[in-house]
């Protein structure tokens, strides 16, 4: 097989995982040097395909054969798809050319289980190994990591990698017995614990061989069972607590071809999805806890998002005084984010701040209004009930055509 | 007024606005001519000579701000600046701020011409030229919409090691030897022929993967569209596959993942024993 057919193979397997991510790697530079590639923390986005998701790196599997039978994935062994495994050199190969053509930043690679977990693991390394040590690549590498593979193999990988993965693929331990019979959360959470500590043991070590810098990071699937979204945020927050993992992403259920019967036939709404980002956002970088945005079982609202949702259920807090409010605080102001708020302290430390300086920062006054008030602005809304400012603020979707066939 | 030209560079205009703020004169009385019209306009206002007695101590952070923006192309692009040079050295620090008028449209250029280096960093396509020519390796034809060559395309030094390679432009262009950045305020015109009339022959392996990466079940031009503007289409080779994937996406009703290329093929599923062939 030409590996321009084992290309299209192989990119349309590894289309499922959401993550693209090239940032978070130390500084390297090929200045004046052999060999080929720069980091410096931030990602780039080289390309965005039509379904609005950046291309930032080659993100391919090493092989779509698989000996598992996981009932989401379009590579499970019972599935009927065209099957293709590339040569490590021949990965090595692709990822110099597109990087050189500026068209990527690095490379993602990850593979179905093939033989064994070990086997599969040092296929992986061996590509990045190929790329660090003979090409003295300096791009960005992230490895998917295999959960039964041998702790060693998960070590050396972190040498060579900036990020590793391991997917948790759904959220509760019921699901991924029905659904990946030949996964268990044990091992997955082994694997986990293995790169954390990897990466706890060189953190105050200057000398010491670097490892992942750029993190772990996870996925799950959303949509492929019944989780709610509670469970769903509880479990990225304790992922972020004992891992101190970088991201998790959250991949909306993409209906595959052949669909077995044990998963559904639609997508979820690619909202849900979006909201459970926002969420994310809130719990990463806010401060807010899942608890405050979800307290019992349930999902987010879709039609609007969960800063507000909080804040029409703390109406206590509001108004606040940019004048005078802490900036942890006004940071929950709906409409108001961090960059805003950083602006609205450079700014207050000179003079006071009125309402046209608001609408000029590029927040979303609509939201914001009946939750601040300025030197010169009050909001008539402060004694709105919450429910009447749902109903004016909430998202009202354009409405959709419906298909020609139904 | 004051008319004056400082041929779009930074340095000239810094000169110039030093000796205007030495003179106290208000950013009212000033213009800078757009290219080309510089002779439009006499100066109808008599010019001091030599240094004036104002001694305004300008801080290095906000020399930088202002290079920074002065990058960016667009009307009153040297007043905009001699008027924030003003108000800061007379004792007003919002106006380099994004809650004040003036302040927010310095940010507002500062934002975009820092976006317009990104482009460059992310949609610069380089091609690769036969090896046995002598002159850069790479080229890129790239059409920025502020002036970010010179300063942004520093990052492929990291990036590209000991390559040799160019970018360029309707405008300027530089060119990497091996060792320096060579950059050309007039892009020479064999440096454009260079760029724009390479050969491709291994093209088609970016094509099939931005092919089969896209998940036509998520289409979404309008996100696309916002990070990913139409202006750089024309100079990416994914740019023509674009409106035939969205036409696919729509057609195909949405239904599943997979590119239709791969629905046709023969699949395969796998046994549990001798599952170990290569595809």
């Amino acid at each position: 097989m030409q590996i321009i057919d084992k290309l299209s193979i192989l990119a349309d397997a590894a289309k499922y995982d959401a993550s693209c991510a090239s940032s978070g790697a130390p500084k390297r530079s090929s200045e004046g040097k052999s060999g080929l590639g720069s980091t410096d923390g931030m990602g780039i986005c080289h390309s965005y395909t039509p379904d609005g998701r950046c291309v930032s790196l080659l993100k391919i599997l090493l092989t779509n054969f698989c000996l598992y039978d996981c009932q989401y994935c379009v590579n499970r062994r019972s599935s009927d798809v065209p099957r293709a495994r590339f040569t490590p050199e021949e990965v090595v190969t692709l990822t110099l050319d597109f990087y050189r053509r500026n068209c990527v930043s690095g490379l993602f690679l990850s593979s179905g289980i093939i033989r064994s977990a070990d086997y599969t693991m040092e296929q992986l390394v061996r590509v990045a190994k190929l790329l660090r040590k003979e090409h003295e690549f300096r791009g960005y590498i992230h490895l998917k990591t295999i959960p039964d593979a041998d702790p060693a193999l998960i070590a050396e990988a972190g040498r060579y990698a900036d990020r590793l993965s391991v997917n948790i693929e759904l959220p509760t331990d019921a699901s991924l017995q029905t659904l990946a019979p030949e996964k268990n959360i044990g091992s997955i959470k082994q694997a986990m614990q293995t790169i954390y500590t990897g990466e706890q043991t060189v953190l105050n070590e200057p000398r010491a061989p670097k490892f992942a810098p750029a993190g772990q990071s996870t996925q799950l699937i959303v949509g492929a069972d019944d989780t709610d979204d509670s469970t769903i945020l509880h479990g990225a927050q304790a992922l972020y607590g004992n891992f101190r993992l970088r991201r998790v992403y959250y991949s909306a259920f993409s209906p595959i071809p052949d669909s077995p019967k044990s998963v559904p036939l639609a997508a979820p709404p690619l909202m849900r999805e979006h909201r459970l980002y926002q969420a994310d956002f809130l719990l990463r970088r806010y401060g807010y806890s899942a608890d405050e945005l979800l307290k019992g079982p349930g999902n987010l609202a879709l039609d609007i998002d969960p800063k507000l949702a909080w804040a029409l259920q703390n109406r206590e807090v509001f108004p606040l005084d940019l004048n005078r409010a802490e900036a942890s605080l006004i940071a929950r102001i709906p409409g108001i984010g961090l960059r805003t708020t950083e602006r609205l302290v450079e700014l207050r430390r000179q003079r006071r701040i009125r309402y046209e300086d608001v609408a000029r920062m590029r927040c979303v006054l609509a939201k914001a209004k009946p939750f601040i008030i300025t030197s010169d602005y009050h909001p008539q809304q402060a004694e709105v009930t919450s429910h009447l400012l749902y109903q004016q603020l909430r998202d009202r979707p354009a409405p959709q055509q419906m298909g020609l066939w139904g | 007024m004051i008319n004056l030209d400082c041929d779009d560079l930074f340095d000239t205009w810094r000169q110039q606005a030093r000796w205007l703020l030495s003179h106290e004169i208000d950013p009212s009385l000033v213009s800078w001519a757009a290219e080309g019209v510089g002779d439009l306009f006499a100066s109808d206002h008599p010019v001091p000579e030599g240094q004036g007695p104002f001694q305004a101590r300008i801080p290095r952070a906000l020399l930088d701000t202002l290079e920074n923006a002065a990058r960016y192309r667009g009307d009153q692009r040297w007043s905009l600046l001699y008027e924030v040079l003003w108000r800061v050295s007379h004792g007003d620090r919002t106006a380099m701020m994004a809650g004040d008028k003036l302040g927010s449209e310095l940010q507002r250029r500062i934002k975009q011409v820092s976006r317009e280096a990104h482009h460059l960093h992310a949609f610069v396509r380089f091609i690769e030229r036969p090896k046995a020519l002598p002159g850069p390796q790479y080229v890129a034809w790239h059409e920025p919409a502020h002036d970010i060559l010179h300063s942004a395309s520093e990052h492929f030094i990291g990036r590209m090691g000991r390559h040799r390679w160019l970018i360029a432009t309707p405008r300027d262009g530089v060119y990497y030897d091996g060792e320096q950045l060579i950059h050309e305020r007039r892009c020479p015109p064999e440096w454009q022929q260079l760029a724009q009339n390479v050969d491709d022959p291994h093209g088609d392996l970016w094509l099939t993967y931005y092919s089969h990466i896209f998940n036509p079940a998520r289409l979404n031009p309008k996100v696309m569209q916002g990070h990913l503007p139409v202006r750089f289409w024309k100079n990416l080779p994914e740019g023509e596959l674009i409106p035939q994937l969205i036409t696919q996406a729509r057609m195909g009703k949405q239904q599943d993942g997979q590119a239709s290329g791969i629905s046709t093929r023969a699949g395969k599923r796998i046994a549990l024993k001798g599952v170990e062939r290569s595809g």
